[in-house]
């Protein structure tokens, strides 16, 4: 910048800094602060900032075996992290090239499982040693100095302007007496707000359409199927056995509320079933089906106790008897798992005499009037 | 976790390159295979036994057939009565409230129970814990002659039991034993004190057997259920996660979310709040 | 003015030069001045929030670099990577992604287990800056505001982990989703309602781990990190409050200024944060997917958990008792709704609301910059360690099978336990907080009045023994003494008041030699041996003098 700019859009060097411009530089001169050694304007500085220096205790003395101690230690701490990222870069590069190969695999070599303790152990060597050294840096090397600063709860000066200046805006803008403006503004405020949230409806949907939580894919005759898709026979399970089974229609068994767990009795269990009312007959022969969602949360119920007659849940630990029509008896479940009514068709195998009669899984709201 | 396990290690080699200890197993093994071998509720299994029976059973079955059969049960009749009888009565009857009757739960059963140190019972608790076996294998031997010869029942597996697909294995696991034994056949609870116990050290046969017999609270996965190859699968995968080294440094009981919650209280905060300490404290 | 380069005080030097003209635009020299001469106390406490800022940076750090390989989407693909006991099974194509991330990214396990660890790490340290900010009564006016924020963030957080722990989408997530669903369904009225809306329909739908992602990687961050500058720009606004002490009063802050001092220590810490993360990310295995299989609505492993700042939910969900309500209408209220949605509202309504509630209660409306110990206020510490207490019982619950399996516990026995303790423990421990408080208080005041137990036996002339009391202060003419009690720690020990020997420096080690030390401690006549031959007895059996009263240590 030159003194005098004539150039087009220049004000031709009369433009002079207003009177409020100063602060600090109207206090000192330039002379004045070149003249200040560098400690004495970095305590001016601070002054100005509220900040006072009460007490310096310098570091170690230059030359001093403890200043010449604690710069090894840094040094050597500095160092090794520098030689512990580089090991880091030489074990990521290197796997497969120079070493073994990093990828792996249940046969693998030892390297493979050692590939991420090794980065790990050298970045967070690396990491952790730069960190030490900043500390004892300022630990050990720094002038430690107390200070105090100033703390200003809010200046009422500040308060009196601002609030003026806000009341004066508002009463030029006449909002108060300009009623018809409020409430326009109030109303376009409500119907834009309104107009802005109306896209999420598109996230709104009907759960009650064909009722999906109180139905499954079970119906009358359908097959009781294994994972792999096989039909079961009576005679597949030995007593005192459970398995998974699905409804044979694609994709069965991904479903999430088809699981049902097909449990044969032994003899002993048998003598004490005492099923739901109106649910005797839904078992075949030593045969009862339950669902296998939870009624609590929809875990997967499936920890069968064969002696005990307990079916428990991994999640919250509710517990079902089976001889009892899986009636919750400890835990925070507080309905029955559904049983599934079965019979076996022309050919021997296992199929459904219809869907579950209630809801399966978790309870909700309006469960008991769909 | 790294550590070995002998048992299934010597287990785990090919069927091509069957160690002595596999060897010696399919043996003697396959001495009960033959005494037993007309009972009619062995032909399934004899099915399904594999390639690997007929390349061990025919040499050495012959010469042992007839001259220790009767010997081996009355051996295991004796252990019977000296070790069983106060809770599964005479004649494998059983004894009510204190033991069942063993009559039909076949040597496998045996197997499982003795070779897994669960019986002879120290004392009637919520569930059976292992400890180490009581008897030796040749006294196992004897004692599941006896209660084979008397009532049959599920017969031992041969051949090798980790012969099925590991991934098939891994399915069928997770939606048969992961429930109780956990993801990685960690164990866990049941209900009031009872537990479905790690499989960490669990031979390849104790899988197999405790599928067949479904010992204690365990439902029975009987063959026509889960077939030996599924069962085979199933105990390839769970061993081969149980060996397999963890890639991403501890696994910590690989038992998720609670030790890793313990972890990062215990070390992650500790080692910080060590730090911040030594930061904040005067040089 | 322009500056010339003949200008006195104008850099000559090429770096000074340079700050001239970037001032000359950007007018950065005062503010940054401002910042660099900001004032922080020097106490270890104060660095808890940092931890959680740090944390939060590695996990935005390396979960960018997860995205980059991340597919959220519950496509159904069949694995074909190396990962040997998977291959061939079915599985939606983000637990897919995760598993080539897991075993076929170089690296790729490094970041995600450091990710996970930042995590757990983060929700970690906002507890631990939380609790530190609660018994020390730091939420008091003026900081309600930045309380409330930081409860606000603290539910974001465990929403972040929510999320992201869902989106692998392997067996123990998809478990923890399934709950997720329920809870929602729970809600009344609107249950089903809002769970069509988040899921899209019925569990678990198509859609859902493509919303997660988006919540995860993007709406929640941008709010935590709005909220994370509104948080710090108040702390700097407000300034940092601090403990009672020697010239420490409600209108200063005493300590170090930010630069180099603090800035250093800060950078320190940033560095040691990271690397703990980054070894724990390497050498510890978090989460392993690869274990966990994919997600199958029939499928489910025995303890699965959600990671540990939900499991007090889980707890509470496991030791609730089985409480439907049956409205008339067949209308029904699931004994779920109570100890997950309630039960997780009203917890953080009461925490973000406590400092209106203690307002209220204890009527002090002042500003308050001057932290307090916690004894000094035995209701609210007593309280927040009831509140811990439950939080303990319900976290413990929520691992009660892990325990029971463990330890070899009944699982029911455990159960009972959580039901009773949650309602029987806090009680008691407030009530026995609150004696302990009431006892360090007395204590203070003990030590105030008739000084600190020198250990030191004095037999009188007529025979009595007494031990002797030095006082802090000056004494009255009982030989009591007059210093009030300052809400700071007050020294109990003689070498905290320099009575005895000085401690030999060194944090790992001693940095000095013993013997100099003496020699040291010899010159400057500090220690019980030199202070002995001052001392006179009063009849009272007390050193007339008070010795010299010493600041306090913090």
């Amino acid at each position: 910048m030159t003194t005098h700019d004539t150039r087009p859009g220049s004000t031709g060097g009369a433009d002079t800094p207003g009177p409020l411009h100063g602060g600090p530089d109207d206090d000192y001169t330039p002379e004045q602060l070149a003249a200040m050694p560098r400690e004495d304007l970095d305590r001016l500085g601070a002054r100005y900032d509220g900040v006072q220096i009460l007490h310096v205790d310098p570091g170690p003395e230059p030359g001093s075996p403890m200043e010449r101690r604690a710069v090894r230690q840094v040094g050597l701490t500095f160092t090794l992290a520098g030689l512990s990222a580089l090991a880091f870069v030489v074990v990521y590069v290197g796997a497969g090239w120079f070493f073994p190969d990093w990828q792996w695999s249940v046969s693998g070599s030892d390297f493979s499982a050692l590939f991420t303790p090794l980065l790990g152990a050298t970045m967070g060597l690396a990491l952790t040693l730069v960190g030490v050294g900043l500390v004892l840096f300022s630990k050990k090397l720094l002038p430690h100095e107390t200070a105090v600063q100033d703390k200003h709860d809010g200046s009422h000066f500040d308060r009196v302007t601002t609030g003026a200046t806000l009341v004066g805006g508002l009463h030029n803008s006449g909002l108060a007496r300009r009623k018809l403006i409020t409430r326009s503004l109030g109303f376009m405020g409500g119907g834009l707000g309104l107009m802005l949230l109306m896209p999420l409806g598109g996230l709104i949907k009907n759960p009650n359409t064909g009722d999906p939580l109180g139905r499954t894919s079970w119906t009358e005759g359908m097959r009781l199927v294994r994972n792999d898709g096989s039909p079961i026979r009576p005679g597949d399970q030995e007593p005192g056995s459970l398995e998974t089974v699905f409804p044979a229609v694609p994709g069965g068994n991904r479903q999430s509320d088809a699981a049902t767990m097909l449990i044969r009795l032994r003899p002993a269990q048998l003598e004490q079933m005492a099923p739901r009312e109106g649910q005797a007959d839904f078992g075949y022969g030593d045969y009862v089906a339950y669902s296998k969602i939870c009624t609590h949360a929809g875990c997967p119920v499936s920890l069968y106790e064969q002696e005990t007659s307990r079916i428990l849940c991994p999640c919250h630990q509710s517990q079902f008897d089976v001889t009892q029509g899986a009636k919750p008896v400890f835990g925070p479940a507080t309905r029955s798992l559904p049983q599934l009514p079965i019979t076996v068709d022309d050919e021997g195998y296992f199929v459904a005499r219809g869907d579950y009669p209630e809801a399966v899984g978790p309870t909700y709201w309006n469960r008991e009037r769909i | 976790m790294s550590t070995t396990h002998p048992q299934s290690d010597a287990a785990s080699s090919d069927a091509a390159t069957a160690s002595p200890v596999a060897r010696a197993r399919a043996r003697r093994r396959s001495k009960h295979r033959r005494r037993v071998a007309n009972v009619a509720g062995l032909m399934a299994s004899l099915v399904l036994t594999g390639a690997l029976y007929s390349v061990f059973s025919p040499a050495q079955a012959a010469p042992a057939e007839g001259a220790n059969e009767s010997a081996a049960e009355a051996a295991g009749r004796e252990l019977y009565e000296r070790s069983c009888i106060s809770c599964h009565g005479e004649n494998l009857e059983g004894v009510p409230n204190r033991g069942p009757s063993l009559i039909g739960v076949g040597e496998a059963a045996v197997y499982f129970q003795v070779h897994t140190g669960r019986m002879p019972l120290v004392r009637q608790e919520a569930d059976a814990p292992d400890k180490p076996a009581v008897f030796s294998d040749e006294e196992i031997d004897q004692l599941m002659a006896y209660v084979q010869a008397n009532g049959g029942g599920p017969t031992l597996p041969s051949g090798d039991l980790r012969d099925g697909d590991v991934a098939e294995g891994g399915e069928l696991f997770r939606l048969n034993c992961a429930s109780c034994h956990n993801f990685v056949g960690e164990g866990g609870a049941l209900s009031s004190g009872k537990a479905a116990p790690s499989l960490n050290d669990s031979s390849d046969l104790e899988i197999y057997t405790a599928m067949l017999t479904g010992p204690e609270n365990m439902p029975v996965f009987g063959d026509n259920q889960l077939t030996s190859e599924e069962k085979r699968s199933i105990i390839n995968y769970v061993q081969t996660i149980g060996e397999q080294a963890d890639p991403g440094g501890a696994g910590v009981g690989r038992v998720g979310p609670v030790a890793e919650g313990l972890v990062i209280w215990v070390v992650g905060i500790g080692v910080l709040m060590f730090g911040i300490f030594w930061m904040g404290s005067k040089a | 003015m322009a500056a010339t380069a003949t200008a006195p005080g104008a850099p000559t030097t090429r770096l000074g030069k340079t700050a001239t003209e970037i001032d000359d635009r950007l007018i950065v020299a005062g503010p940054l001045r401002r910042t660099l001469n900001k004032v922080f106390p020097d106490h270890w406490s104060f660095l808890l929030g940092e931890i959680a800022l740090y944390s939060f940076l590695i996990a935005l750090l390396s979960g960018t670099y997860l995205t980059f390989f991340f597919d959220a989407s519950m496509r159904e693909v069949v694995y074909e990577g190396s990962y040997a006991p998977l291959r061939g099974v079915e599985m939606s194509a983000a637990y897919d992604s995760a598993l080539n991330l897991s075993f076929d990214v170089r690296g790729g396990l490094f970041m995600r287990q450091v990710h996970h660890w930042a995590a757990l790490l983060f929700v970690a340290s906002i507890v631990v800056h939380l609790l530190r900010v609660f018994f020390t009564g730091a939420f008091r006016r003026p900081r309600e505001t930045n309380w409330i924020i930081g409860v606000v963030m603290l539910v974001l957080a465990l929403l972040m982990g929510v999320t992201g722990y869902t989106l692998p989408d392997d067996l123990l997530s998809g478990t923890g989703l399934r709950i997720i669903s329920a809870i929602i369904l729970s809600v009344p009225v609107i249950g089903t309602w809002a769970h069509w809306a988040v899921f899209g329909g019925d569990f678990v739908g198509e859609l859902i781990i493509g919303r997660f992602y988006i919540a995860h990687v993007l709406i929640i961050p941008a709010i935590l990190l709005a909220l994370i500058a509104v948080h710090l720009l108040l702390l700097v606004k407000q300034k940092h409050a601090q403990f009672p002490g020697p010239g420490r009063t409600e209108h200063n802050v005493v300590g170090n200024r930010l630069f180099p001092t603090f800035a250093a220590k800060a950078t320190g810490l940033l560095f040691i944060v990271f690397g703990v993360i980054a070894a724990l990310g390497g050498l510890v295995q978090i989460n392993p997917v690869w274990l966990w299989g994919p997600y199958n609505p029939a499928q489910v492993s025995a303890a699965s958990q959600p990671d540990w700042y939900i499991l007090f939910l889980d707890g509470s969900t496991r030791i609730f008792p089985a409480w439907d309500i049956n409205l008339p209408g067949d209308y029904t209220i699931p004994a779920l709704f109570w100890p997950t949605v309630v039960v997780a509202g009203a917890m953080f309504t009461v925490l973000a609301l406590y400092p209106m509630i203690e307002r209220k209660l204890s009527g002090d409306t002042a500003s308050h910059h001057l932290l307090q110990r916690p004894r000094d206020v035995p209701v609210r510490t007593s309280l927040g360690m009831m509140a811990l207490t439950f939080y303990g019982v319900l976290m413990l619950s929520g691992g009660n099978d892990v325990f029971a399996d463990k330890f070899d516990v009944s699982l029911n026995a455990m159960t009972w336990f959580g039901r009773l303790g949650v309602v029987v423990l806090p009680p008691l421990v407030y009530f026995l907080t609150y004696r302990i408080c009431l006892g360090l208080q007395k204590h203070d005041r003990e030590v105030l009045e008739h000084g600190i137990e020198t250990g030191v036996i004095r037999r009188l002339p007529h025979g009595e023994f007494i031990e002797v009391h030095q006082p802090l202060g000056p004494v009255d003419e009982h030989g009591h003494g007059t210093l009030a009690y300052g809400g700071a720690p007050v020294p109990k020990k003689m070498n905290q008041i320099g009575g005895a020997r000085r401690a030999i420096r060194g944090f790992f080690k001693p940095i000095e030699e013993p013997a100099q030390v003496e020699l040291e401690q010899g010159r400057e006549g500090r220690g019980l041996a030199a202070a002995d031959e001052a001392r006179e007895l009063t009849s009272s059996g007390r050193p007339s003098e008070g010795g010299r009263p010493q600041e306090p240590r913090d």
